[in-house]
């Protein structure tokens, strides 16, 4: 069975924030809430680079190895879920991601967490797919559309590789080979490790 | 509700691929979500069963990965 | 229809940002858009009991089980062309996919690109028409509000002239948009029409028209696949052109081509660069020069095709013999092996391909940088060739096309200028008499005179009457599709606004104009809808012509550019001889049957190919077309290149299959092929002006050739494959005279057919220029900027004199005199950040776009920010030398730019010298992000051959606040 994951080719993004904004307007986020977001490093200074980033959907998930009230589920092709219903807001999951995912709206005056919303790899919630009530939790399910996450397909350069892990570590061995010179995936080995088999 | 046999004709927007202008003729697609207010919830191995398909779509788009 | 726009009222805050919308009923989209502003961190937001994005169930973006239609259509903002495939239900547009098929973008988009479907939910858009009274934002009907205007100007015309009425169109409308504009200020009787291209490349189009033939970026994106050095100089196509640097970075890795990027700014493309070269702002020609005088010492250019196609080589070796490597790094502050290194690469890595953008045009001497650029290109032969190339990269989605129609001050569409000659072929495309014509305007002489450009309008309703050559200043403003915050100046721009009796602005949103002024009473705001919700086709920077069609009706009430020019020229007395040959249904005018207009008309610039049919079909086909080549090899437009990009010669029937790369002798000219363009005569000085032993491929003529007239036709005996019809038509066009109609004029396009027939481009085959005699400086040279740090250049490299030009004075010495520099140390810059365009009014209203760049800001060296006591982060006062101009901002610190250098982007306005200028908009349409503007700051200085405003280059002094 394919093995979902994403990868960010480095040498191709541009910090354009096509990601972000396609997410956006594929889930209609709100304000405030960035599933996906560009870090550059070495901002103005040579070697200066930028990465696209949300949830790895990890192998051996640390969000959901910490959570007190068990609300992650990974699907048998690697994407990692959460049901909203159980989430408590705890923010532990936040801790544990290497990555920075996991995102809490603010609920009220004093600070106080909503339930937390992570990049669902747009496969959707626990809800039936493609409902009215899984995207309004949730967002779009493009995964059981036949299709894969939109921030992948707009990628302005072609940066970040979204589908199956085989097919995608391929389409960028043949990159770095054309290229002779590679920065590698970034996150790449932090989220899949070696035992990540597709 | 077997969600398996849902999917299959279940693409949310595929099935007006037939483009604009084919559209009125293929109107007669069949209201595909037609789950009420009342949203089902998923069982646990409809939860995690493979939804990821080499669809036409995503071959597309790793052809113009490769690009 | 629009069954789920709930058009609630927009946040009006005080700080940066809106405050919370009241309340509103609990849809999905007003709960997001409050929890989302409450998360932005500002306001009491009312606590929202649970959140878990949980919504009505039905209110999802799709309804299920509603028919979903597909709809292409083409991104607004730049000028990539980027397809855009809108998903529409109950005549909303509720999802975005990608593109696959389009040859151009390949399914991406860039964050603009990606969040254009918000434009079209447009919280924040002008809703109905509006007018100010006494100062309060007053709404009015549609019919009311053209009757006014309507009165109003023609009053206007009565007292003053058609001259005082300065007509602003837009680098966003639609070509046929574009034409129309232009048409009607030709039917109202001015030449004073303009548009954003002043403003980014008129200096490119003067520049390489002026050296080759036509004023255009001569390969595509997609040819920079074949590039094996690829230079990129005064341009951050990473963040203005995203989707570019998906061709650029493929070039880079297939080719393992070179990446050299000038900029004086370490932008998000340098991050890219294999080589980055740090330049002073406003030394691109020494540079430029620098690089030839290694290239001619070492006898790297390109001899033979030197000798057969450029006139005047050998004056600019005379003038680049004085940069030496000492005097270069003297002047541009590159390291003399630097040069030497860029040089070489670009030498010798050929086909090498020369990309610029608005830090080589927006100067003092833009023309002549662009000029110096050209001259670059031809002696190391890269022009007409594959992977070569001048690819000047155009600003908006359709600057190309609306340069193209003659939104300028200098011509009529399609490049035929003003003479008498243009003035009676556009008559008799139009239908109309042409004396009819002439008593639009005040006289024959300003029929043919050059109008006010964009960038001086204020000036020109500021001047004194005597100080100004026309009947009398300007009195009203037309602003359709136009910021009010891009051009230098504001203090002044501001003043003029004012003085102004009335000022019209037509636009999806309020934009800068409505608030930046004190105006109380004669403003009227009209809701214009985006290019998403009208038909139409936009021609991209490689010149592919891209048909989009309408996504959904134009929401709220909004109108279509076409309807509100019908509307207004019915009003204005002349509406039905501008649409005599239009068909207009209900008002509305049919862009396709402007379009057949264009195609009749346009024959100078080969757009007579591309019908409507013929660009739908190419739209319809996209995936047949190479990705690099451009070219479809299977189905119903094979051997055609995507898009026809122009020139497409001859009426659509001759098949003719567009032009790819500019002046390429490699091919049939019925196969895209091309030489240089015989503009400027065949002799100058005794020298032969036409190409001498290079044609193109198949030409039955084997050497130069002047451009193609009846007579021409005659003396080669050519003429008898003329069709009776043919010569009927050139004989009635030609009367006393048949043998001088020209294949520009020749309406029959019989001219055009035969030229290309024996394998000859109708234009001619001439050399390129690299001497322009007509310009103020033939060859370039170095003019240190009016606002320069280097007072010790001042004297070796002045500015130049004063003088006058489009009926205003046009100051250089006398201002570059004053030395302001101790005041004032440190070099002002600007430029563009990804998420915002132009003026930045439409995409701060985004807030998909709005939340991920917030704050306007200033970027300040490191040891600049030491030595000032500038932490980052900090507010800051940024002064200008003009009019005590000032700006408060935050401050970042970076050594992204160089030391002695500030950088600003140029897309913010709301604020005026620290204060917020929010509630100057009307009621819920104030963007979300406000700032203070660049050109609060900018300063004086024009290019000579196109009044270009100087953005680049200015002083400033930087204070902690």
């Amino acid at each position: 069975m394919a093995r979902m994951k994403f990868l960010c080719d480095a040498e191709r993004c541009i910090e354009c924030n096509a990601c972000v904004t396609a997410c956006k307007n594929e889930h209609e986020v709100p304000w405030g809430i960035n599933r996906r977001r560009v870090v550059t490093l070495n901002d103005g200074k040579p070697g200066e680079r930028s990465i696209s980033m949300a949830c790895m959907h990890c192998t051996d998930a640390p969000c959901m190895a910490v959570c007190p009230v068990d609300c992650f589920y990974k699907t048998d092709e690697g994407v990692v879920l959460h049901s909203k219903d159980l989430c408590i807001g705890c923010g532990y999951c936040f801790y544990a991601c290497p990555f920075g995912a996991p995102q809490y709206p603010q609920v009220g005056n004093f600070g106080s967490r909503g339930k937390m919303d992570k990049c669902t790899f747009c496969a959707g919630g626990p809800e039936d797919d493609m409902t009215p009530a899984e995207y309004s939790k949730y967002g779009a399910n493009r995964l059981a559309e036949g299709k894969l996450p939109l921030c992948a397909e707009m990628c302005s350069t072609k940066a970040l590789l979204a589908g199956d892990g085989e097919i995608i570590a391929d389409i960028y061995k043949e990159r770095a080979v054309r290229r002779g010179y590679g920065s590698g995936a970034w996150g790449w080995s932090t989220a899949y490790k070696d035992k990540a088999t597709t | 509700m077997d969600a398996e046999k849902k999917r299959a004709g279940l693409e949310r927007r595929d099935f007006l691929r037939v483009m604009g202008a084919g559209a009125a003729g293929a109107a007669a697609a069949v209201p595909l979500l037609a789950a009420g207010p009342a949203a089902a919830v998923e069982t646990a191995d409809q939860r995690v069963k493979q939804r990821y398909r080499e669809t036409d779509h995503v071959k597309k788009y790793y052809a113009t990965n490769r690009f | 229809m629009l069954v789920k726009r709930k058009p609630t009222a927009a946040g009006r805050g005080t700080g940066m940002f809106g405050s919370v919308a009241a309340a509103a009923p609990m849809d999905r989209r007003a709960f997001l858009k409050r929890s989302g502003l409450a998360a932005g961190g500002l306001a009491a937001a009312g606590a929202v009991s649970s959140m878990s994005m949980v919504g009505k169930a039905e209110a999802g973006p799709t309804t299920p089980g509603v028919e979903i239609t597909r709809k292409k259509s083409i991104c607004t903002h730049c000028s990539v062309g980027c397809t855009v495939t809108a998903e529409v239900q109950n005549g909303v547009w509720v999802g975005q996919e990608p593109s696959w098929d389009s040859p151009i973008n390949n399914g991406t988009h860039c964050a603009k690109g990606a969040a254009v479907r918000e434009l079209v939910h447009g919280d924040r858009r002008l809703k109905y028409p509006m007018k100010l009274v006494d100062g309060q934002w007053t709404r009015l009907s549609w019919e009311k509000a053209i009757d006014e205007i309507g009165a109003k100007l023609l009053e206007i015309r009565e007292k003053s002239s058609p001259e005082s009425v300065f007509w602003l169109g837009s680098a966003k409308f639609s070509n046929e948009g574009a034409y129309l504009f232009r048409k009607m200020a030709a039917f109202w009787g001015t030449n004073t029409v303009d548009h954003q291209a002043r403003i980014c490349h008129s200096t490119t189009v003067a520049g390489v028209a002026n050296t080759w033939g036509y004023g255009a970026m001569t390969n595509s994106y997609n040819d920079i696949h074949n590039s094996k050095a690829i230079l990129i100089i005064g341009g951050n196509p990473a963040e203005a052109h995203p989707v570019s640097l998906q061709h650029v970075l493929r070039g880079k890795e297939i080719n393992k081509a070179h990446l050299i990027v000038v900029d004086p700014r370490f932008t998000r493309t340098a991050a890219h660069a294999t080589e980055y070269v740090r330049l002073r702002p406003g030394t691109d020609i020494p540079l430029v020069w620098g690089m030839l005088w290694h290239i001619f010492e070492n006898g790297w250019e390109d001899k033979s095709y030197i000798e057969q196609r450029v006139h005047g080589m050998d004056k600019i070796r005379a003038e680049v013999k004085k940069w030496t490597p000492q005097e270069v790094e003297r002047v541009t502050g590159v390291p003399g092996d630097q040069v030497r290194k860029v040089a070489e690469i670009m030498a010798k890595n050929r086909p090498s391909t020369l990309i610029w953008c608005m830090g080589i045009t927006q100067h003092t001497v833009g023309t002549a940088n662009v000029r110096a650029l050209s001259i670059l290109q031809l002696a190391l032969g890269n022009i007409g060739v594959a992977g070569g190339g001048a690819n000047i990269f155009r600003g908006h989605c359709n600057v190309q096309g609306a340069t193209d129609f003659g939104l300028d001050v200098t011509s009529l569409p399609a490049y035929y200028g003003l003479t008498e000659g243009a003035w009676k072929h556009w008559s008799r495309v139009w239908g109309v008499d042409y004396e009819w014509m002439k008593r639009r305007f005040v006289s024959q002489k300003f029929m043919e005179a050059k109008g006010i450009p964009t960038t001086r309008w204020f000036d020109a309703v500021l001047a004194k009457p005597e100080d100004i050559e026309q009947p009398s200043p300007v009195k009203a403003m037309m602003v359709f599709g136009h910021g009010g915050n891009t051009v230098t100046r504001m203090p002044e721009m501001r003043k003029g606004l004012e003085a102004l009796d009335l000022l019209v602005v037509a636009d999806p949103h309020p934009t800068t104009f409505a608030s930046v002024s004190g105006r109380k009473n004669g403003t009227y705001l009209l809701p214009i809808c985006t290019q998403f919700e009208a038909d139409g086709s936009r021609t991209a920077s490689n010149r592919s012509i891209q048909w989009g069609d309408r996504v959904v009706e134009p929401i709220f009430e909004s109108k279509n550019d076409y309807d509100v020019m019908y509307a207004l020229a019915m009003r204005l007395g002349f509406g039905a001889e501008m649409f005599k040959r239009i068909k207009v249904v209900n008002g509305q005018p049919d862009p396709e049957d402007i379009l057949r207009e264009i195609n009749y008309g346009s024959l100078s610039t080969g757009y007579s190919g591309q019908s409507p049919e013929r660009l739908r079909l190419h739209m319809e086909h996209q995936a047949d077309f190479d990705r690099t080549t451009l070219k479809a090899s299977s189905g119903p437009c094979a051997g055609e290149y995507y898009g026809l990009p122009w020139p497409c010669w001859g009426t659509a029937e001759l098949k003719h299959p567009g032009t790819h790369i500019l002046y390429d002798t490699s091919k049939h000219v019925m196969e895209g092929g091309g030489t240089f363009r015989a503009r400027f005569g065949v002799e100058k000085d005794g020298a032969n002006l036409l190409a001498e032993g290079s044609w193109s491929k198949g030409s039955e003529i084997e050497d130069g050739y002047p451009e193609f007239t009846y007579g021409m036709l005659k003396k080669l005996g050519w003429h008898t494959d003329l069709t009776e019809a043919e010569r009927t038509v050139i004989e009635k066009i030609g009367g006393a005279n048949p043998d001088g109609v020209s294949w520009a004029t020749d309406l029959s396009t019989g001219i055009i057919r035969v030229a290309l027939r024996h394998g000859c481009s109708p234009f001619g085959n001439a050399k390129a220029r690299a001497v322009a005699w007509n310009l103020p400086d033939p060859v370039p040279v170095h003019r240190e900027p009016i606002y320069t740090s280097r007072r010790d250049l001042v004297e070796q490299y002045p500015t130049l004199d004063d003088r006058r030009d489009f009926r205003v004075a046009h100051l250089g010495k006398s201002l570059q005199a004053k030395d302001v520099t101790k005041d004032f140390p440190i070099i002002l810059t600007s430029g563009r950040l990804v998420e915002y365009e132009g003026g930045g009014e439409e995409t701060r209203s985004n807030k998909w776009l709005a939340e991920l760049q917030q704050e306007m800001f200033v970027e300040v060296n490191t040891q600049d920010a030491a030595r000032l006591g500038v932490k980052d982060g900090a507010q800051v006062w940024v002064h200008g030398p003009e009019g005590n101009s000032r700006a408060r901002m935050k401050a970042l610190v970076t050594d992204r730019v160089g030391p002695g250098v500030a950088f600003m982007p140029f897309h913010f306005a709301g604020f005026w010298e620290g204060e917020s200028q929010r509630s100057a908009y009307p009621p819920g349409t104030d963007p979300i992000v406000l700032g203070e503007s660049v050109n609060a700051l900018t300063t004086y200085g024009y290019d000579p051959v196109t009044y270009m405003q100087e953005t680049k280059c200015t002083l400033c002094r930087i204070v902690a606040a």
